[in-house]
């Protein structure tokens, strides 16, 4: 934005070099030069304000010289000739190529309407500001300058107004019409029933039909695969019964583990408070759940985790685990196989184990 | 001579001559910038002696991988760390070696921090390092995609504490003087844009670079697919939570996982009301305030990076402890027979069974039975925290009651109690093989 406001070096630097060479036709006489600086100054101040349309301050004028009330009346009647004695806000490029407006003949200070409209379209609005600034004296002056140069006022001159022609008659379809009274209950249920009404169209009848339509169907599709997503089309666990096969299969002190990676179960026939057992230890430490491994050589279950050790009977003895391996139920199943079911769990610190379903003698 | 050794030091020999090359430059440009600094001679001359040395000597027979020639740790010294590490004391001796040795940098610190011993001690440690790499053993550790971080940590840690510390040392002798601090001192304001922020752009652009590269050349540690029935060995977590991990070995899960976690979130996040020191607003000092020194540092320093370095190096298959130098053999034996103090005290010293409910008993007598077996250990527990704080306001730490307040000391207090509860529980497994103060089992309370 503040880019706008100030002029680049290279700008100036631009718009000095042309003055130099252009000099003689190019410059507005200093009477138009005067108020086109001041716009200027004011429309840079703002540099939003439009490019103004409206004629400019009439170019007869001194500088400085506010024009009178009658002038600007005179101008206003005038019309068109008035406010083409300039191009207006020579910041608008738009404006400044207007040729029409330039090469009005009618204006007494412009000097060459051919040059001028010449000139109008080569120059930047950067060299006008450069040109215009240079008159005026830009950058801070002193008091008798100040004194001396009655054109730089604050105000720009008052712009004159277009004439605005009188107002017709209203013609009588656009006088309101008095809403006949109604009271408020009927107007709810006006209401009421257009509400009804848009939502009928948009279930059954009017264009929304489709919309609704088809948001309702993605929605409960969407709803339908979810709830399928719910429910994968795997097993995610082994049953929790299984047959692991004949009770003489499992010799005495031997830690079966080849059930453990699809079950998640050893099976052990050891000894537990001087019984010789065999029962199933859940592969799950009771730690914080890793799965340790059966150590053969050192007779113990061991955690790689946190380093809990369990013996073969699964009580813990070193390491954090506060609790001995779980034990599953087990059974001898009618064929005589052992069969293992994980949906029943017993803990030893519970008392569990003395149940007869957590062990098979053997 | 090892053909599997002589096979590692041919593929490491690359890395390695590489590695004292980057050492060799390392002190050729410290040398430079010395010479530049102060004009003295001695200091530049010794360095660039140093970087010959590393360059001339170290780096051809690194790349030579020569049978007798390859640079390596006298092997006395890798037996002896291995002796003492490796051996039932390990943790116990890591432990509290790293202690003392904080300890004793803390102490002498005024030595430690002065540049060219600083400089010495990095260079030491990466010698160290290097030197270290021929070991296959320790190279597998210390080379693990997976421990390259921890390894840039120690030495980054080393960094940012010398610099803290050092700043903090001088600031401490102009106190001495009546001088103002450094920062105080030097306090020019700069402006946020362009300094600020154009630092903070190039350490972005560069740290970005230096990911990408790591990320190119060294393959994600990724292993097998995970498996709900076959846990790796060992099994680590990754690399910042091995402290807590560690702190697992000596508590419960819920303990260690859920409570003690939480209050170290709380307890970092009360520091601004506990600590109403206004000193050491905004410079470095130690002598101002010592004890919130040592406290974090204690928390920081010793309870959760040496326990990740432990983590790291010290731990291998089945969770033992291994040297940084040992095989890490699966079939390690350590005995470890833990028992909790309800044992100790019902079956050792009072020669009885474990109190037990009847089997058919209802809950209020199981219940009983449980609190009457564990007596000992609420009894302890309840002293601990309830008894300690008014003793420590009544002794050690009489000025703090006296100007924190009574809300604000008993925080502090638990904040502290809890926090020693980890080192007290590390003591009392190594000494006495406790398992747990209070094991509840049945309820999942242990401690
Ligand atoms: S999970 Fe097994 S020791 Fe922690």
């Amino acid at each position: 934005m503040a880019d706008k406001k100030k002029m680049s070096v290279a700008e100036i630097l631009a718009a000095a070099r042309q003055q130099d060479s252009g000099e003689g036709d190019a410059t507005p006489s200093p009477a138009e030069a005067a108020p086109a600086a001041e716009e200027v100054v004011e429309s840079a101040a703002s540099a939003e304000s439009p490019p103004a349309e409206e004629p400019a301050p009439a170019t007869t004028m001194k500088p400085g010289e506010r024009p009178s009330v009658k002038d600007i009346l005179a101008m206003a009647r005038s019309g068109e000739s008035g406010a083409a004695t300039k191009p207006a806000a020579p910041k608008a490029k738009a404006a400044a190529e207007k040729p029409a407006a330039a090469a009005k003949p009618k204006a007494p200070a412009a000097k060459k309407p051919a040059a001028k409209k010449e000139v109008a379209e080569r120059k930047t609005t950067a060299s006008i500001l450069a040109a215009a600034r240079r008159t005026s004296k830009a950058g801070p002056m002193s008091k008798a300058e100040a004194a001396k140069q009655p054109a730089a006022k604050p105000k720009a001159p008052p712009k004159p107004k277009r004439p605005v022609p009188p107002m017709p008659e209203k013609p009588a379809y656009a006088i309101p019409v008095e809403p006949p009274e109604v009271d408020q209950s009927r107007r709810t249920a006006m209401k009421a029933a257009g509400v009804t009404a848009i939502a009928a169209a948009a279930l059954f009848g009017s264009a929304l039909r489709l919309g609704f339509t088809s948001l309702a169907t993605t929605l409960s599709l969407w709803g339908l695969a979810t709830a399928r997503f719910m429910f994968p089309n795997i097993l995610t666990e082994p049953p929790s019964r299984f047959k692991v096969g004949f009770p003489d299969s499992f010799s005495p002190g031997v830690v079966e583990t080849k059930f453990k990676a699809q079950f998640g179960v050893w099976v052990v026939n050891g000894s537990y408070r001087g019984e010789q057992q065999l029962y199933a230890l859940s592969t799950v430490c009771t730690h914080l759940g890793c799965t340790p491994n059966w150590l053969e050589a050192e007779q113990k279950f061991k955690c790689p985790c946190h380093g809990s050790g369990f013996y073969k009977d699964g009580i813990n003895f070193e390491g954090p685990a506060p609790r001995p391996l779980e034990r599953y139920a087990i059974r001898i199943a009618d064929d005589g196989q052992v069969e293992i079911d994980k949906s029943r769990r017993f803990q030893e610190e519970m008392g569990q184990w003395s149940d007869p379903a957590s062990f098979v003698s053997v | 001579m090892d053909p599997n050794l002589l096979t590692h030091w041919q593929n490491i020999s690359g890395f390695l001559g590489f590695y004292y090359i980057a050492l060799a430059l390392m002190n050729g440009i410290a040398a430079f910038v010395v010479w530049r600094r102060s004009h003295a001679t001695v200091g530049p001359v010794l360095l660039l002696l140093l970087s010959l040395v590393y360059v001339g000597v170290l780096a051809p027979l690194a790349f030579s991988a020569d049978a007798t020639w390859m640079p390596r740790m006298p092997s006395w010294f890798t037996q002896l760390t291995n002796e003492i590490l490796g051996g039932s004391w390990g943790a116990v001796i890591y432990t509290v070696g790293s202690i003392v040795l904080l300890g004793g940098l803390f102490v002498a610190r005024k030595f430690f921090v002065r540049p060219d011993v600083a400089w010495i001690l990095l260079n030491a440690s990466l010698l160290a390092l290097g030197l270290s790499f021929s070991d296959p053993n320790f190279y597998a550790i210390a080379a693990k995609p997976d421990n390259v971080p921890i390894v840039g940590l120690i030495f980054l840690l080393g960094f940012f504490t010398w610099l803290a510390t050092s700043r903090a040392v001088e600031n401490d002798a102009r106190a001495l003087e009546g001088r103002p601090p450094l920062e105080k001192e030097n306090d020019e304001k700069i402006l946020v844009w362009p300094d600020l922020v154009y630092t903070e752009l190039i350490c972005m652009i560069l740290l970005t670079a230096l990911l990408l590269f790591w990320a190119i050349g060294l393959d994600a540690p990724l292993e097998e697919p995970a498996s709900s029935v076959k846990t790796p060995n060992p099994s680590k977590a990754p690399w910042y939570f091995l402290g807590l991990q560690e702190m697992l070995v000596y508590f419960d899960p819920w303990m260690a996982g859920v409570v003690l976690p939480s209050l170290i979130v709380v307890g970092l996040m009360a520091i601004p009301y506990l600590d109403f020191n206004p000193k050491g607003n905004g410079y470095y000092t130690i002598e101002d305030r010592k004890f919130s020194y040592l406290m974090y540092q204690f928390g920081f320093l010793v309870l959760w990076i040496t326990l990740i370095v432990l983590g790291t190096f010290l731990r291998g298959p089945n969770w033992n402890i291994f040297a940084v130098y040992e095989y890490w053999d699966p079939h390690k034996v350590e005995a470890l027979n833990n028992i909790d103090l309800s044992n100790m005290f019902w079956e050792q010293l009072m020669g009885v069974s474990l109190p037990k409910a009847p089997n058919e008993a209802g809950f209020f007598t199981q219940l009983g039975f449980i609190l009457y077996r564990e007596w000992l250990g609420i009894a302890v527990t309840l002293l601990y925290f309830i008894m300690l704080p008014p003793l420590m306001a009544a002794t050690v730490f009489r000025g703090f009651f006296v100007k924190m307040g009574f809300m604000r000391f008993m925080v502090m207090s638990n904040l502290i109690l809890f926090m020693a509860l980890l080192p007290i529980k590390m003591v009392l497994r190594w000494t006495v093989n406790l398992k747990y103060i209070i094991a509840i089992p049945e309820y999942f309370l242990n401690l």
